[in-house]
């Protein structure tokens, strides 16, 4: 129930920074988890193609941090971090 | 190719857990859904193949809350398949154990989830701030509750200490004797807490509920008894599946139940106490009398109270048994070898209501099915049938109000899902 609500909430938020058909395509996306989120890597992996799905970020390798600080004021949170996007060849800088 | 980083650094956010859809038109409620998010879990698919001795602490890890409960229906299933009757001090000390449980999971319902409502706080950590000694008392009693459950289980979630037949090790009589003076402390909480939520306002409303609960000739009842309705279902509990029976719902995970022939019902401290009320021990009934609690509970926010009256209970029965307690012989009773398939079913009351649980054994121990069926799942049809009536009467709040009142609505009823204090939306269709 957890997973799948903070899964939900961050495909929301990776379907507006990064809609279908957009000009540029994310080719990372890197995501932090708490030491307390009670979530694991191997849980957002699996459901992570879910998340991507039809968003221009579809075929993005994803980057996981995993904190293991239970004292960060976020300890209980999954952060997105920072979308790399690929701007083609010259990219606009 | 040029890469060009967006830092974003968005908290993701936990909400929505559950979702109330419903259709409105020309002022007339014509679909209520309750939707729960959470993924199906598999464990009936997973108990296939292993170890009966393995049911009870596998299925302890359905519920962080009310562990006890899988483990005690699954033993009293396993124990029918098997043949093998648990009595005496060992009967008594899963009653206890039963009774730290009703006690940590209804105080934590009472005070941290419920009490919230009544007074008008969005959550306990709101609510302690102007009532301190409310909340400290609802941590001392769950306090009490855990202090049982890690005597006698090893620690207070998913205990350790059970098995098929009884338990690993059973606690010397001192150390039963030293949880005397908390129990009794708690008791007099708990008499306490039935006063403090008498004192709540509660929205008239009346319920044509069919409670369904185990009866016991003689105790209020935890692990065994026929399974009675109001509307007159006698049965042995191994006769569910001929009486109640799971629907598969396509907008929700989580299977209904209903009674054959008769549609929803209700399960837990509402339907526990108005077919067993007499079978309270004194100073819980002398308590509900005090307050003016009636036999039969129709109204859905009363149940807070229903739900205190048993914490009452389950501290008088713990102190009971405290006091008569000297170890018994042997911590478990032997299982004879299994020379045929077999099959058992039993259902005991968890805090939220009836639990069942049946399993087919092979000769060589191993499970052929398990099945369960959990209080949360029997209730959820009824759930939805009181928040028809509550929409119904509530047409013209707005979307907010709306959403605090069905939230409130099933909090009544302390399903599994209302762990989370914030966690419907509501879709509201207007046509």
């Amino acid at each position: 129930m957890h997973e799948e609500a903070l899964l939900r909430d961050l495909r929301r938020k990776v379907r507006e920074l990064a809609p279908a058909g957009g000009t540029v395509r994310i080719v990372r996306v890197r995501l932090w988890v708490g030491a307390l989120a009670h979530v694991t890597p191997g849980s957002i992996r699996r459901r992570w193609p879910e998340v991507v799905a039809d968003t221009s970020a579809a075929e993005c390798q994803l980057e996981i941090d995993l904190s293991t600080d239970p004292s960060d004021p976020a300890a209980q949170r999954v952060r997105l971090v920072e979308m790399t996007a690929d701007d083609g060849p010259g990219g606009v800088g | 190719m040029t890469e060009r980083t967006i830092a974003v650094n968005y908290l993701a956010r936990v909400e929505g857990e559950g979702a109330l859809r419903v259709r409105i038109r020309d002022r007339t409620v014509e679909e209520v859904e309750l939707r729960i998010f959470e993924p199906p879990r598999f464990f009936e698919a997973f108990l296939r193949g292993r170890h009966y001795t393995e049911a009870p602490d596998v299925t302890a890890r359905i519920c962080g809350i009310c562990p006890v409960a899988y483990q005690m229906s699954a033993c009293h299933a396993l124990e029918r398949a098997l043949g093998i009757e648990v009595g005496g001090t060992l009967r008594e000390l899963r009653r206890l154990l039963y009774c730290g449980e009703w006690i940590e999971s209804h105080a934590l319902h009472i005070y941290l989830l419920h009490a919230p409502d009544f007074l008008g706080y969005p959550d306990a950590i709101q609510l302690a701030r102007d009532h301190p000694e409310a909340v400290q008392r609802g941590l001392a009693l769950k306090k009490a509750g855990n202090a049982i459950m890690r005597m006698l289980g090893g620690r207070e979630i998913h205990p350790i200490n059970v098995r098929v037949g009884g338990f690993y090790r059973c606690p010397s009589r001192d150390e039963v004797a030293d949880l005397r003076g908390e129990v009794v402390r708690a008791l007099a909480l708990a008499e306490e807490t039935v006063r403090f939520v008498a004192g709540f306002e509660f929205p008239k409303v009346e319920e044509d509920y069919e409670f369904v609960a185990l009866r016991h000739p003689e105790e209020y009842p935890l692990n065994e008894g026929r399974i009675e309705s109001s509307t007159g279902v006698d049965i042995d509990p191994a006769d569910f599946d001929g009486t109640f029976e799971e629907v598969q719902m396509p907008h929700s995970h989580a299977l209904h139940s209903v009674h054959k022939g008769a549609g929803s019902y209700l399960v837990g401290p509402m339907a526990r106490y108005a077919l067993n009320h007499d079978r309270l021990s004194p100073r819980a009934l002398r308590v509900a009398q005090e307050v003016g609690l009636e036999p039969v509970v129709r109204n859905p926010f009363r149940s807070v109270l229903v739900r205190a009256v048993e914490v009452v209970y389950a501290c008088e029965e713990a102190v009971r048994i405290i006091d008569r307690y000297r170890p018994p012989e042997r911590p478990w009773v032997e299982a004879p070898p299994i020379d045929h398939p077999t099959h058992g079913a039993a259902a005991t009351e968890a805090p939220r209501g009836l639990l069942y649980h049946a399993y087919d054994v092979d000769p060589s121990g191993l499970l052929r099915t398990a099945h369960i069926v959990a209080p949360t799942a029997q209730n959820q049809k009824r759930i939805e049938d009181d928040l028809r009536h509550l929409v119904t009467r509530s047409l013209d709040l707005d979307t907010p109000a709306l959403t605090f009142a069905c939230e409130r609505a099933i909090r009544n009823h302390d399903p599994c899902i209302s762990c989370a204090t914030h966690f419907l939306s509501v879709e509201l269709v207007r046509e």
